[in-house]
Formats: structure tokens, sequence, C-alpha cells
């Protein structure tokens, strides 16, 4: 049986050589009594690096952690340490908080898209027995939103209703059923406005624009965010050899997650206010509930409990929990809400419904010399992280390829339905999948392989990207070659029979975001852990990040009994209260990892040097010379001379008592000054490149994916069995965007399918085979070298399944997801126009080689070797995005090139040729139209 | 709820006896004869380990096994399985000790955020109550009903195949989750005896 023991060592039955009582047949053995595994553990060499003396090889040179590396975890399979929790049904989730006295909370939702609230007459609730507690929008009057920039959400609606189950006000009564019945006694007088749910026609001016910015409102519209980014060398577009032009309609995902939101509010004897809800990002939600509710933050404590999924979907403060606390304040008592399905569906949050343009282009010799990106988005009802996501639609599409120029513009605007926020993948997904079909296009004009295409075109590590992004690590390269590899690509490709195909798609992500929302980076760190080791000898590390399955809580476990050499059992992890974590950002853009356990080593360093210390002056050797390992610290010539953990820690605390340590992460300074230059920037990025295979039955239309090779450079799998977990699962939550997923608002507006029998979540009979590899190219700044892997091994799924189909029919779909009404229409389509009856008759696309192949293979080979130089910083010469167009990398490419821009804003004489959501541009700002100031 | 449409509850009605058999222990409480299974196990009983995910029959988070069959106790009205066995998480596990499904699904990466874990496991485990050597379709077969966000479902049918192995005695308990320490006690190895390994 598993090694569940709720007694430490209780049942192990093991007698010390010397003869003495075996301290683990007590409950708690008390500090000194002695282990019950007499002799130590070899130091796991195959897992401690080549370049201090180990056998893992380190084919990307040194790290600067490789000398904390003992052999205990890092790079072992290892189960989640809350994973007992989960199966026992011990993990406590937001509806499992269960206070004594508990009243339930409901919360009344708008039934109209849009309209002014002329009056609420709560009297009639307030009389029925039961209701202990009624709030309306004007008892929360002031606004909060995730981005400082955009708070426009209030707790409940205080003007007007910007969509269908928008929040109106909210109740506590003793019971669910009085609750609901109370939430039919509201009398409410309303205006109806006119809705708008079409995100083309929010780019036009209205009466009643859904928010209004005063001055920086564009003209009457209901745009919330334009960008205009351009970079390049823009005339290198005019004599193209292959262009693709790609019209894309993407529909809004949600994220599933199998946890409805559920929140627990109580103020405490003492006026503070307990706050337990399933957050990714509990510090905005402590800072929203102090701005809404008016009380200091310290007078708040935020519990995270368990999060039941969040990818993104609970990343947002979120006005029910101001509901809750609102109720619970007036009630004297603590309130429960939960959601129901349907109310998960209109908090939304899920993936922008998108309409992205892309025009690629590329030159005789194969290179890529611009992409050119018009994104409109929809945003729903409220800002959400929309700013941000109007960013990265365009910028995370500037890299892994080289470009000659990149010109992108983008729209977020505001809908009358629920609102779209940040979604596994945050704006990155849409626009990936597109560019990666366009190239697919574009290597069958020139009649080349995409992946050779993709191999002679890649920036190396350590480079910029056009926009200015610095690279470090890039296993890019190596996951291509094995997934064409693994896949049996060469042997498949443009060779399978009709109705089964094979396609290539690659991604690149952000590994934590550079600017912290809410503060400058330069001011305070991105994220912060404390460790504390007492006389027991267990290790308490109090961390604010979110453990949302993602496995975060082991991670920064991991890595502090790697440095201390200890067992992870004895490494504790704290994270769920604000009030014992230090501050961090949370759950969000892939962060954790990289920031938090790099914050969490150089505390472990902290509690380490004490020990060494201790032991210096117990044994006479400097900790240069020492070793630790499993529970032991010893001279590294002769093992026989050490002491043990405990007697080091005991002799490091004479005099202070408990250990203390404290370490923190902030990321470098870097990127360019132009207007948007902070979105998308990250220290790291990570890279994947997937093979999926899928079957399309042509009369029907029905793609199904059999098989996926997914291969993603997370720099280094601290845990590799997680790793896996994350890649198989985005395979999984990818595929239902492209396959089966969308949220369908009817003719009428309302969302027709907010419940989990028709929003298609893919099943285990939709999942693929996959076939997880992992890359590690060792990132210099990831803790041990890692990298996220979280939300990049999503984005080359759709892609990869697009071109798959391409391949398996020869027919080009933009319209996602490719349910079988869509494909269909599609074969219909080239049916016609080749004049075909019979669907088995439809021709399958072949590829012969052209004469630019040699010259690609012949570069990406050069460029291998390129490649491996610069990731083992043999060659630190300067590489920005331009070399490969024949730029010299030390001269500032402007003075190179005439009309290299640098831009973001449009020029005048551009403005007539933007794209779609590019007309954005031809409004003005309320300040510059001297009207509403 | 959305609308302003006058909706009057249907009265509840005043609570009755219930009694089952929930985890071996027999369970008696008050609940309206109108009570969904779910709601009574989660809020008169307190086996908070049963999940709400949709209260519609689609996600499998709350299934239970009643009298050995994996059901759906947010579909099952309390009354129907009045008397009956009901086997929650809870009740899978031997006191202090996991049963071999669960130790599998953690040490399989059968579980992430967990929140669906609970059915995954009584849907699993009720197959291998039936079938001890069930291929991977079979296995699929038996958590159709089971949506999970995380995994995408892979290392869960790994995890009962594992645990399938287990049952038939062919496999050693899995190295306990997370370590290569079986048992860790602060104080570490005794006696400074070192075997071979150490690095220069």
């Amino acid at each position: 049986m598993g090694g569940y023991k709720q007694q430490p060592g209780a049942s192990k039955g093991e007698v010390r050589r010397d003869g003495k009582r075996v301290a683990g047949k007590q409950a708690f053995p008390p500090p000194g009594s002695g282990g019950s595994r007499p002799t130590m553990a070899p130091r796991d060499l195959a897992f401690i690096p080549e370049t201090v003396g180990g056998q893992e090889p380190k084919p990307a040179g040194d790290h600067i952690h490789d000398r904390d590396r003992t052999g205990t975890t890092v790079g072992k399979p290892m189960a989640l340490v809350d994973s007992n929790a989960k199966v026992t049904g011990q993990a406590w989730y937001g509806d499992d908080v269960r206070l004594p006295g508990e009243l339930i909370g409901k919360i009344l939702r708008s039934p109209h898209h849009y309209a002014r609230i002329k009056s609420i007459d709560t009297s009639r609730v307030e009389a029925l027995p039961g209701v202990v507690a009624v709030a309306t929008g004007k008892d929360a009057p002031h606004r909060f939103g995730v981005l400082p920039v955009t708070k426009d959400e209030h707790a409940m609606a205080v003007e007007k209703v910007r969509h269908v189950g928008d929040l109106v006000a909210c109740v506590a009564a003793v019971d669910e059923a009085t609750a609901i019945e109370a939430l039919s006694l509201f009398d409410i007088e309303w205006d109806v406005l006119e809705p708008v749910f079409d995100p083309k026609l929010g780019l036009e001016d209205v009466d009643e624009p859904i928010h209004w910015r005063g001055k920086y409102h564009l003209s009457r519209t209901n745009v919330q965010k334009r960008v205009f980014q351009e970079f390049g060398d823009r005339s290198l577009v005019n004599t193209p050899a292959a262009s693709s032009h790609g019209s894309w309609t993407m529909e809004g995902v949600h994220h599933g997650f199998t946890e409805p939101h559920a929140v627990v509010a109580h103020w405490d004897p003492n006026g503070r206010l307990q706050l337990y809800t399933p957050q990714q990002v509990p510090h905005y939600t402590h800072r929203a509930l102090s701005t809404v509710l008016d009380v200091p933050m310290h007078q708040i404590n935020v519990v995270r409990t368990f999060v039941g999924g969040g990818f993104g979907g609970k990343s947002d403060p979120f006005p029910h929990e101001m509901c809750a606390a609102l109720l619970a304040r007036e009630a004297g008592k603590p309130v429960r809400i939960t959601f129901d399905r349907e109310e998960v569906y209109w908090i939304n949050r899920g993936r922008h419904p998108s309409h992205i343009n892309v025009k690629m282009t590329a030159d005789e010799a194969g290179r890529i010399s611009g992409f050119d990106i018009d994104a409109l988005i929809d945003g729903g009802g409220f800002a959400s992280f929309g700013h941000v996501t109007s960013y990265y639609n365009g910028v995370l599409a500037t890299a892994p390829y080289e470009l000659g120029s990149f010109h992108y513009t983008g729209a977020r605007v505001w809908t009358n339905k629920p609102a779209s926020g940040a979604m596994r993948g945050h704006g990155a997904v849409n626009t990936r999948c597109a560019v990666e079909v366009g190239l697919d296009e574009m290597a069958e004009q020139l009649a080349v392989d995409p992946i050779d295409l993709r191999l002679a075109n890649l920036l190396p590590p350590h480079s910029r990207t056009i926009s200015g992004f610095r690279i470090t690590s890039n296993g890019m390269r190596e996951a291509l070659e094995k997934v064409r590899e693994g896949s049996d690509w060469d042997n498949k490709f443009r060779q399978l029979p009709l109705g089964k195909g094979i396609g290539i798609g690659c991604g690149f992500f952000i590994s934590g975001s550079g600017l912290p929302i809410h503060w400058d980076p330069k001011n305070f760190p991105h994220a912060t852990v404390h460790i504390q080791v007492d006389m027991d000898g267990g290790v308490t590390v109090h961390t604010g990040a979110a453990d949302i399955g993602q496995g975060s809580t082991t991670a920064v476990a991991q890595v502090v009994a790697e440095v201390l050499a200890l067992p992870v059992e004895m490494i504790h992890v704290r994270s769920h209260e604000s009030d014992t974590s230090p501050v961090d950002l949370g759950s969000y853009s892939s962060r954790v990892t990289f920031m938090n356990a790099n914050a969490a080593i150089r505390a472990a360093i902290g509690i380490r040097d004490q020990l060494l210390k201790a032991a210096w002056e117990m044994l006479g050797y400097h900790p240069n010379v020492l070793v630790l390992n499993d529970r032991r610290i010893y001279y590294k010539h002769d093992p026989s001379i050490g002491v043990s953990y405990l007697q080091a820690l005991h002799k490091a605390q004479e005099d202070t008592g408990a250990l203390i340590a404290r370490g923190a992460y902030r990321s470098p300074p870097m990127g360019g000054v132009h207007k948007g230059a902070a979105a998308g920037l990250a220290p790291a990025y990570s890279f994947s490149a997937y093979v999926a295979e899928v079957d399309v039955d042509v009369e029907t239309g029905r793609v199904s994916c059999t098989n996926v090779w997914a291969a993603h450079d997370c720099g280094k799998a601290l845990n590799p069995l997680a790793v896996k977990g994350q890649i198989i699962g985005s395979c999984h939550m990818g595929l239902g965007q492209v396959i089966s997923e969308k949220m369908v608002y009817g003719r009428t507006g309302h969302l027709q399918n907010a419940n989990l029998l028709e929003y298609k979540i893919p099943s285990v009979h939709e999942m693929p085979h996959v076939e997880p590899i992992i890359v590690e190219s060792s990132d210099p700044e990831g803790p041990f070298g890692a990298k996220e892997a979280g939300e990049g091994p999503l984005l080359p799924i759709l892609p990869a399944v697009v071109n798959a189909v391409y391949d398996a029919v020869g027919v080009r779909l933009r319209d996602l997801p490719l349910t079988p009404d869509v494909v269909f229409k599609g074969i219909e389509k080239a049916m016609k126009k080749d004049k075909i009856d019979d669907p088995e008759d439809l021709p399958c696309p072949r590829l012969t080689h052209g004469p630019l192949q040699p010259t690609l293979v012949e570069r990406a080979n050069l460029h291998r070797e390129r490649d491996r130089l610069r990731q083992r910083s043999e060659d630190t010469s300067a590489y920005v995005n331009g070399v490969l167009f024949g730029f010299d990398p030390n001269v500032p490419l402007e003075d190179q090139v005439d009309g290299w821009r640098d831009a973001d804003e449009p020029l005048p004489e551009q403005l007539a040729e933007l794209g779609f959501a590019g007309r954005a541009w031809l409004k003005k700002e309320q300040r510059h139209m001297g009207g509403d100031a | 709820m959305v609308g302003s449409e006058h909706v009057t509850m249907v009265p509840s009605p005043p609570g009755q006896r219930w009694a089952a058999d929930v985890n071996g222990q027999p369970v008696e409480v008050l609940a309206p004869s109108n009570a969904v299974l779910l709601d009574v196990l989660r809020d008169k009983v307190g086996t908070l380990g049963v999940k709400r995910g949709c209260d519609l029959g689609t996600c499998g988070c709350c299934a239970v096994m009643v009298d050995g069959k994996p059901v759906l106790s947010c579909l099952t009205l309390a009354g129907q399985v009045e008397g009956a066995s009901i086997t929650t998480v809870e009740g899978l596990s031997d006191g202090a000790h996991l049963a071999p499904i669960q130790t599998c699904f953690a040490t399989h990466g059968g579980s992430q955020c967990g929140f669906c874990t609970p059915g995954f496991l009584i849907s699993s485990q009720a197959l291998l109550d039936s079938n001890p050597n069930p291929s991977r379709d079979e296995i699929a077969e038996a958590i159709e009903g089971n949506l999970c966000r995380c995994t995408g479902y892979q290392q869960i049918i790994d995890a009962v195949e594992a645990a399938a192995a287990l049952h038939r005695g062919e496999t050693e308990a899995p190295a306990p989750a997370s370590s290569p320490h079986p048992d860790p006690h602060p104080s570490g190895p005794g006696e400074p005896t070192m075997p071979p390994g150490h690095a220069k």
C-alpha cells in the first residue's frame, strides 16, 4: 500500500544498529532522538550536474544553480505534495469552507443585455422572513479591476447593467431556498438600452458606449483599447516570393474548470475580514477588497482555498467576492456564495472571440519578410485583462522566427456579453494559430517542407526579437527536430491517404511577465519567499504562490528540499493566507515556477549558509569543502567527518533561535522604450513544437485527432511528471478549442450553451495519444534552469491540427472550432470548385521539393551549429533580429536601413490602408475632439 | 438567477428521517423528501469530498458508489437510495492507508487541481471491482462520464492501469509518492557510515 502515514514513521519496523529505540515508533519523535535509517543514502549522482562532479548531462553548459544541486529532488518525477489531500477528498475548495452559523448568499443577475437601472426597491426582499442582509450597487460605489489602468467593475451594477448575468443585487439568507426566493422580490425599474453584440460594430460611434472613459474615450465608440506596433523594414514585403493571407474567425472559449466559483466571507470579532476564495491571484483580490470595502489591506486576510482549476479564469478580483464581504459585514455572520455552472459562464473571462487577419510574406531565399496582423477581439462587458490581451495578440507572434518586418494593429471592443479575459496561453493562442497556418501555406508555395522552412528561420539563443524581447535559452530547434523524428514526419507529410493528415505547429510563450502590474519592479520584487526552520528540523516555507493544480507548491518544496538536501516531506509550504504569506503576484502569466522557485532557492541558500557556518564551527572545515546530502553535512574528502543536519541546526540556533531566511526575485531591466514595450516582456520564453495526426471523415466533416508528438522546452524539468501532465493537459485544452469548444451566442445575443453538456469539452474518447517530449535548454536565469510549462504547450496544438486537416483533405479552414459543419462546408466548397461529386475523390495535397529546399536545409544546418555555440555561451556576439537579412547587430538598425520602423502609432499616410481593427486609429480621443473632459 | 419574474420556491417539505450506510457507518439525518443525494451528502452528512461541479450530471465530480455501482449523486434523490450502502471518496482508503487507486492517482499524475479526482476515483474503483484486468479502452469507457480539465486523461488511465496491476498483486506498491525517503526524520542517519557515491 502507499505511503500515506498520518504519523510519520509509525508503521516502520526498522531497528537501529545501536539497539536504541526506533524513534519512528513514537507518534512524533522528539528532536535529536535519532533517525530510523542509520545509513546515509548515497548521493544521487545521476541528478547532480556533470559540471559539479555528478553525472547529469549539461549540454547547454553550466548554470548558476549547479552548485546548489544535491541530487535530492530536482529532475525526479514526483507526485504533487498535496496529492494525498486530493485523493482522499480532504482538499478544501471554495464551497468546502463551512463556518458555523453561515448564511447563504445569492446574486440577482441582469435579465437585460444592456439597461440603465432607474431604481431598485428592496423592501419586499427585506420583509421576507429568513433574509438577513441585502446589498445593491449603491452600497459599494468604488470601482475595481484587475489592471490599475482599467478599473471598470463594481461589486454590483451602479448605473447600468452591461450583459445578461451582470450583477444587480445580492442577498444573504438562512438557507438557499429563502435566498433564491428573495431574488424574485426585488422591484427594479429598467430603462432598456440598445445593445451591441457584434465586435465589428464596436468600432462605430454609438449614443451610449458601454463604458465612458472621459477624455480618453475614443470618439463615441466601444473601443476599449487600440494598439499599433510596427517594426522593421517594410519595403521587404513588396516583392514576396510567397505570401499567405488568412482571414480567421475564432469563437470565444471558456476555461471550463471543474470547480465553480465560490467564496466565503467572515468578519472576525476584531472586525477583520477573512475571505476564503479559490483564487489564482489572491493579492489582487486583496487590493480590490480594500478599495471596494474601504478597509485597509492589513485588516483583510485573504485565504486561498484549494483551487479546482483556474487556467486564467480565477485570476480577476471578482464582484461576487465583494458581495460576500458586503453581505457578511451587514449580517455580522459568515456568508457563503457558490455559483452554479451557468453563473460560471456569465462571469466568463475566457478567451476572446477574435477576428484575425494575417498577411505573411517570404522572400526568394525563404526568409520571412513580413508578418502583418490585424486582430479585432471581443472583450465583452468589462476590461478585465483585455488591455494586455490587445498587445499579446500581436507581439507574442514576433518569435521564434526572424522577421524582416512586423506590423500589428489590434483593437479590443466592449460588447454586451460576459467579459473575456485571460485564459491559458493568454492572447497568444489565436494569432499563433493564424501565423503557423500561414507558414504552412507559404511552405507549400515555396515547395519546401514546412519544418525546414521553420528551422531555417529561427532566432538563436541569446538574441533579440524584432520588437526588442530578450531571448535567453531557446530550445525551439531541438523541439522541432524531436517531433520530426518522433512522428516519422518525413515518411508521412503529404504522403498520407485522403482523410488522414499530419501537421506541424510551433509555440512561443512568456515565462513570467516582466512587469508586475501594480508596482514598479525597481521598487518591489516580483516574488518573495520566507523560510523558517525551528528546532524540530521541519522547514516551513511561506509563499504567496497560488497552487491551482499546476504544482507550484510542489515546485517550491522541491527546490528548497534540493538546496537543503532534505526529504521533501520535511518541507511544509504555507501558501494559503495573505496574513502569513509574503506578497506575491499569484499564478498567472506562467510566472510561478520561474519567479517563486527562484526566490525560494535564494531563501533556501540563506538557510543553508547558516547551517554550513555552524558545521564549519563544529568541524573546522570551510563551507567550500562541505557537502550536504541526506540530512548530513560532511567534509567532501572524508565523509566520516560530518555532523547531522539536526546537529548543525541546533548549533546554528544556539544564539538566535529558529533560523529565518528570505529570498526575492526581480527580473532584470529589459525591453525597449516604445509604447507597449513592456507587454510580452519576460525574463525567459518557452518554446514548443507539436506534430498532430488527424483523421477526417470526408463525408461528415468530423475531425478526430489521433496522435500528438508534443515537444516543449521548459528549460529544466524540475518534476518531469508534472511537466508531462502540463503538456498533455494543454493539448487537451487546445484541442477543445480547435475541435469543439465555443461559446455560442444566438441572434439575440444570449449565451446558449452555458453548461458542460452543450459546451463541448473533449471527453476521454476525443483525446489523442500524446507523446510528451521534454526539451531542456537550461535557462541561465531560471531556477535550476527551469522555465514555464503550463501555458506555452497549449499554443502549437491548434495550428498543428488545422495544418493536419489540410494535409488530410486539402482544404484550408480558418474558422475555429473545426466542427463537422465547418469542415464539411469547406469540403463542399472544394468539391464545387474542382467539380467533384464524391468527396472520396478529393485530391490530396502532395509535395515535390522545389529548388529552395536544399538551400533551406543547408541554412538550417549552419544555424544548428550557430545555436549550439550561442546556447553554450561560447559565442557571445550580439544577435538581433535582422542579422539573417544581412544587418549588422552592432549598429542600430534604423541607421542601416532607410525606413526602418520602430513605431507605436500609424503615420498619417498609413491610416487609409490599415486593417479592420486598425480602423480604430481613424477615430480621435475625446480630448482631441474638444468634447467631454 | 436571471430576471425579475416572481419565483415562489416549492416550499421545503419538512425534514424526514433519512438513513443509509455511508462509508461503512450508519448515518441518519433529517432531510426533505425532495432532497438530492449530493446535497444530503455535502450539507447533512458532511462528506465534502463529494464535489459539486455542474448539478446536471455532465461532469461526474459528484460520483459516489451506491451498493457498489457508481452513480451521479446530483441526479439521484436521496429517497431513492434510502438504506443503501454508499461509498464516497472518503470511504476508499482503509484508515490511514490509501487504496491502490488513490496511491496511483498521486504517483502517476492522475490528479492536478484535484476537484474532479473524487469522481474519477469512484468510477475507476467501481471498474476495478468488477474487472480486475481492464484494457485502456475499458478504462476510458469507465471514466467517460467524468470530465477532467487538467490532465488530458492520459495520466489518469495510466494510474488506473497501475492500480489494476496492484490489485492483481503483480507489482509492488509504487515508491511513496513524493520522495526516495520512505521514512524521513530530521536527524537523518545516525552514524557516519558512508556508502559509495559521494562526489569528489
